[in-house]
């Protein structure tokens, strides 16, 4: 089926991506128009109706967590979008940011008209200088167009803590504390920024959102599955030919995005593909063979114990050492755990040493009850999923060099 | 840090509101400014802020983009797994030799979110995408000298 540009651009919209110009040629000051002239509870039905699910990774309904928020009890509420995209192998909100700033802040404006918020935060990594500049212009678009109704959208940039993408953690980062993640519940629809209900997501999501509404709900759902609508964006890295970040309708094959001459355009390196790693640095490794009989869809991927992650596809031929990967995400768990909570702190260093002497098969039960308490003690995802990976590879012996 | 430090460093925050809430930004400023952290300006954020201390110091070592060696521009060379696969340790070795000498320190950083266009370094305001080694000795001569 190849490439498909809705949430990107698509080929022949030219005009400045930070400009009014841009605005008109994608339809988002219809987007709102649109929505300035319905309920907030009208609104919020198009979004249920639409079938989005978070982008992030997490793949939550977005029209039960807009409920949510609008109906939690509070004067203040605050919406926020979520540019913090700092998991090794992720880069397509970048890469949406640099094409169509104001698409995302759209879906932002949108959201603070639904939930009833009238601040809302852009929340990107320290490393972004590039992007930040690009998102403060189509702002300053979105002020002078008078397309910002008294909304108070204030960008607030990091500085160098992956911890800080984490939604709870991003919210003690906004006001001034340390990002360390909070123990959920209470969920931040009900008690996130100051403790007032907030609506938070990813850039990914928000670009969803305002392509639904420039549109509508019967064109938003052409593509994708009944039971994910929809298109998704992928972030292909490694050895793959044609590296970069396209939009795919849920439920394509795999292989389709590996092969596709408008997609990925073949495995590179050797030619010959030795796995890949879905879903970023807590993703799962799979094998060329799974790759070419699953789809890219929840159902399809749960029968594997995978899941989609935030669109992530790291490619990896034959000749690579996938226990030099494992270590290396291993390290990168450790670096970035917070250190907040025992069983991350404890947890990322002792599986970094197990990964290091190579020692994934004379200890395969330390590092299955290690990412047994991870998983069920750990405050935040970070915890919760650093071993994923590991176990993945673990499981796939296949993927490891009988040395 | 003495008054007049301190009346600098409000002087660097004064159209921000003096609230927990704008710590990040307010550091961002000072680190913008002087190119370091130190305990003293610590110090004065704190007063100008007035948040405590020792709440200050958690936050700003929290975050590895605060971590400057003082009087040194950073100079980051993403070394994570897709810039490692495409060469990252060798061009961190080039940078190296060019910062040999001058007061600029070479990191190894997290990902830098440009895996497409790996290997990838951030050099003063900029990245570099497929980096080569060429590309980065330049872009640190030119740091130095900017």
């Amino acid at each position: 089926m190849g490439e498909i540009r809705r949430l990107l651009p698509p080929h022949e919209v030219r005009s400045d991506p930070q400009s009014a110009e841009r605005m008109r040629e994608r339809g988002f000051d219809q987007a709102l128009a649109t929505i300035w002239a319905m309920n907030p509870e009208t609104v919020i039905e198009w979004v249920t109706a639409s079938g989005i699910k978070g982008r992030g990774g997490a793949a939550f309904p977005t029209g039960i967590k807009w409920t949510s928020v609008r109906q939690a009890p509070g004067e203040i509420k605050y919406v926020v979008m979520n540019a913090d995209e700092s998991e090794l192998g992720t880069f397509k909100d970048r890469v949406l940011l640099e094409q169509d700033p104001l698409g995302a802040l759209t879906g932002l404006l949108i959201a603070a008209y639904a939930v009833g918020a009238r601040k809302a935060f852009c929340y990107i990594r320290g490393e972004y200088r590039e992007v930040e500049q690009a998102l403060a212009n189509a702002l300053e678009t979105l002020r002078q167009g008078d397309w910002l109704r008294g909304v108070d959208v204030e960008i607030r940039r990091g500085a160098g803590a992956y911890i800080a993408g984490e939604e709870t953690a991003l919210f003690n980062s906004i006001e001034g504390k340390r990002p360390e993640p909070r123990v959920k519940p209470p969920f931040p629809t009900v008690k996130g920024l100051w403790s007032s209900p907030t609506l938070i997501q990813n850039v990914e999501t928000l670009a969803n959102v305002a392509v639904l509404f420039a549109h509508d709900v019967s064109w938003f759902t052409q593509y994708g599955t009944p039971k994910t609508p929809g298109t998704k964006l992928v972030a292909l890295s490694g050895h793959i030919r044609r590296a970069g970040v396209y939009e795919v309708p849920f439920g394509v094959p795999l292989a389709d995005i590996v092969s596709d001459p408008d997609l990925g355009g073949q495995v590179a390196g050797s030619g010959r593909l030795g796995a890949v790693l879905l879903g970023g640095a807590a993703g799962t490794f799979l094998t060329p063979e799974e790759v070419m009989n699953h789809h890219l869809d929840y159902e399809s991927l749960q029968a594997l114990g995978a899941s989609i992650g935030s669109g992530a596809m790291m490619f990896f031929d034959d000749t690579v050492d996938l226990g030099w990967v494992v270590a290396r995400l291993a390290r990168f768990f450790a670096e970035e755990s917070c250190g907040q909570c025992v069983p991350c702190r404890i947890g990322t260093r002792r599986l970094l040493e197990i990964v290091e002497a190579k020692q994934w098969e004379s200890r395969v039960h330390d590092v299955r009850a290690l990412a047994q308490a991870m998983r069920d003690a750990s405050i935040c995802g970070l915890g919760q999923t650093a071993p994923l990976a590991l176990l993945s590879f673990i499981e796939r012996p296949q993927l490891r060099p009988h040395a | 840090m003495d008054t007049e430090g301190v009346q600098e460093v409000a002087g660097l925050l004064k159209d921000l509101p003096a609230e927990r809430g704008q710590l990040l930004p307010a550091l961002w400023r000072v680190v913008e400014h002087y190119h370091a952290l130190t305990p003293a300006l610590i110090g004065a954020v704190s007063e100008v802020l007035g948040v405590a201390y020792a709440e200050v110091y958690g936050v700003a070592s929290f975050y590895t983009l605060f971590d400057n060696i003082e009087g040194t521009t950073p100079v980051h060379i993403c070394t994570d797994v897709m810039c490692a696969l495409q060469g990252a340790e060798e061009l961190k070795a080039w940078a190296e030799q060019a910062a040999a000498g001058l007061p600029i320190t070479v990191k190894e950083s997290a990902c830098l979110g440009q895996c497409d266009h790996a290997p990838a370094a951030w050099i003063g305001q900029k990245i570099l995408r497929r980096a080569t080694p060429q590309v980065v000795q330049e872009a640190v001569k030119a740091v130095h000298h900017g």
